[in-house]
């Protein structure tokens, strides 16, 4: 039998229509079938000046917009050869942190709802709220943030943002102890995760899997340690690996990551040093002939923009590596002869965005 | 890098399992009973309002400058220019010094609210402010004219008109009289 799941199904998290072939209760194939979003959006940055695309990638991964701003900025600045002044690159770090927190707590709520776990989508979406309403007092926005530049970020964090934000920090230690009693110790959670959509490490390393999808197949691989940019490399923090490559697995990196990602915070707001945050630049912004490329550990994994120049003021091409859309090729992989039911636990242990997806 | 094997259950056994979902069901009930006590977050949202942060990026406006009764954009289109999807476009009033805008439209159905005009201007003449409830269910009322963006609305526009007129009359009526000296001087 063949069915359609999507494109509309709330489990799908975005328009993501998967055609399944079905033996009873078992998954013989799987398609997905994308582009239900596509925009066209590396062809539109190559009509626009190059300052002028940095609003655009609010909409490709629109749960963590500001890890897109900074691939793309770095990416430019490169380019470019603009250096970014010490303060603007702690901001950065603060506020990409605060954006995985933001992000892995989308993907908790949403995975318990799509384990049937209601209750923890009400709380880590309390939780998700008090981080935008940080990112909101500082970017002023509250989805689509468009607060990296060229040579830095738009303006200093705000009066008292870095107290308000240890306050956060506080609390949430005491809240991921609370998601771990209702979810990891949760015996029902743990039996419809435990031993499901086992990506081995070979099949991860040979689609190109990156992020928390990798390194809970056991690939120590994280942009922040591997190529550090900004000052990762002056943080200190651990990079969770496991060797399952089960859905458990992909679960417990990110909720360790929810940890160091505190633990970075607290550094980067006691080491942050004063100075300017944005590096003068000419108006009409022409860097010079050349090819670049950047990496940016997003949420979802390696994120990487392409851009190629002619010393003209539009980048002639641009191309994005957005890490959902490798990991989702592992997909078909991954749900032949798995169950049905266990589809929407393996597809949400992904933590695909399609707005990435489509681009 | 830390790695590390998953925490793993044993295999299947009733009484275990039994057990360990009477616990389960126990920690469940202790996060319940803890959140029972917390103070409520939710606002109803049409008739309570969270309050907005200074920096918030909401409807537009054009600043109003009380000291010289005008607005301080002056049509120098650079925010037009910052802008990365064409919302705005403006008609200038006059050049030189006392330069400013008759008109100045925004077509909000195609902005992003990216902040880019904002930091684009010279003069702090655009801004945004605190209003987000820009929603609708025409096509024609995303477009704001100079009326709906000036601070002080139509009034605002009246009087920036008139202050930047009766400024271009003043120098228009100072320059002949100058420059007919510095030809008389010449021919002299």
């Amino acid at each position: 039998m063949v069915i359609n799941v999507g494109p509309q199904h709330p489990s799908t998290h975005g328009v993501l229509r998967l055609i399944l072939t079905l033996d009873g209760e078992q998954i013989l194939a799987c398609e997905p079938v994308i582009g239900y979003l596509h925009r066209g959006l590396e062809k539109m940055m190559e009509r626009r000046p190059y300052r002028h695309n940095i609003p655009f990638t609010d909409r490709l991964d629109y749960l963590a917009a500001l890890s897109n701003n900074l691939a793309i900025c770095q990416c430019i600045e490169r380019l470019g050869g603009v250096e970014v002044p010490e303060r603007a690159q702690y901001i950065r770090v603060l506020l990409m942190e605060l954006q995985r927190i933001a992000s892995h707590l989308v993907f908790l709520g949403t995975f318990g709802t799509d384990l049937g776990a209601t209750t923890m989508f009400l709380y880590a979406f309390r939780e998700r709220e008090m981080v935008l309403d940080l990112l909101e007092e500082c970017t002023g926005a509250r989805l689509t943030y468009n607060w990296v530049r060229v040579g830095g970020v738009p303006d200093d964090l705000p009066e008292g943002f870095g107290q308000k934000v240890l306050d956060f920090v506080k609390l949430f230690r005491q809240r991921i102890e609370e998601y771990d009693m209702l979810l990891t110790r949760n015996r029902i959670f743990r039996s419809r995760t435990q031993g499901i959509g086992v990506i081995p490490k070979e099949t991860a390393l040979a689609y190109g899997c990156s992020g928390p999808v990798a390194r809970a197949s056991g690939i120590p691989y994280d942009i922040r340690k591997v190529a550090p940019y900004e000052v990762y490399n002056r943080v200190e923090f651990d990079v969770p690996v496991f060797e399952d490559g089960d859905v458990w697995a992909r679960y417990l990196v990110r909720m360790e990551e929810l940890r160091q990602s505190l633990r970075i915070i607290e550094q980067v707001l006691r080491d942050m040093p004063d100075g300017p945050v944005q590096t003068k630049l000419p108006k009409i912004f022409k860097p010079p002939a050349g090819i670049a490329y950047s990496r940016v550990e997003s949420p979802r994994g390696e994120l990487s923009f392409m851009m190629v120049s002619d010393g003209g003021a539009n980048p002639v091409r641009v191309h994005i590596r957005a890490p959902s859309f490798v990991n989702l090729s592992v997909l078909p992989r991954l749900l032949e002869g798995a169950k049905v039911a266990d589809l929407v636990a393996i597809l949400g242990s992904i933590d695909v965005v399609l707005g990435e997806i489509d681009r | 890098m830390s790695r590390q094997r998953a925490m793993r259950d044993t295999e299947y056994n009733p009484l275990v399992y039994f057990i360990d979902g009477l616990v389960t069901l126990f920690n469940g009930m202790v996060v319940t009973w803890r959140n029972l006590w917390r103070p409520k977050i939710t606002v109803r949202y049409p008739y309570q309002r969270r309050p907005v942060p200074p920096r918030y990026r909401g409807l537009f406006y054009l600043k109003w400058n009380e000291e010289k009764q005008r607005l301080n954009c002056v049509g120098c289109t650079l925010c037009a220019q910052a802008c990365p999807t064409d919302v705005i476009s403006m008609v200038k009033l006059g050049k030189g010094t006392h330069a400013g805008v008759s008109e100045f439209t925004m077509d909000l159905g195609r902005c992003m609210f990216c902040n880019l005009c904002v930091e684009a201007c010279p003069f702090d003449a655009i801004y945004m402010g605190p209003n987000y409830e820009l929603a609708s269910e025409r096509r024609d009322v995303s477009l704001f004219r100079i009326a709906d963006l000036a601070q002080g609305g139509e009034e605002a526009v009246r009087k920036n008109i008139e202050t930047i007129e009766r400024l271009l009359a003043e120098e228009e009526k100072a320059k002949p009289a100058h420059a007919a000296h510095a030809a008389g001087g010449q021919s002299e």
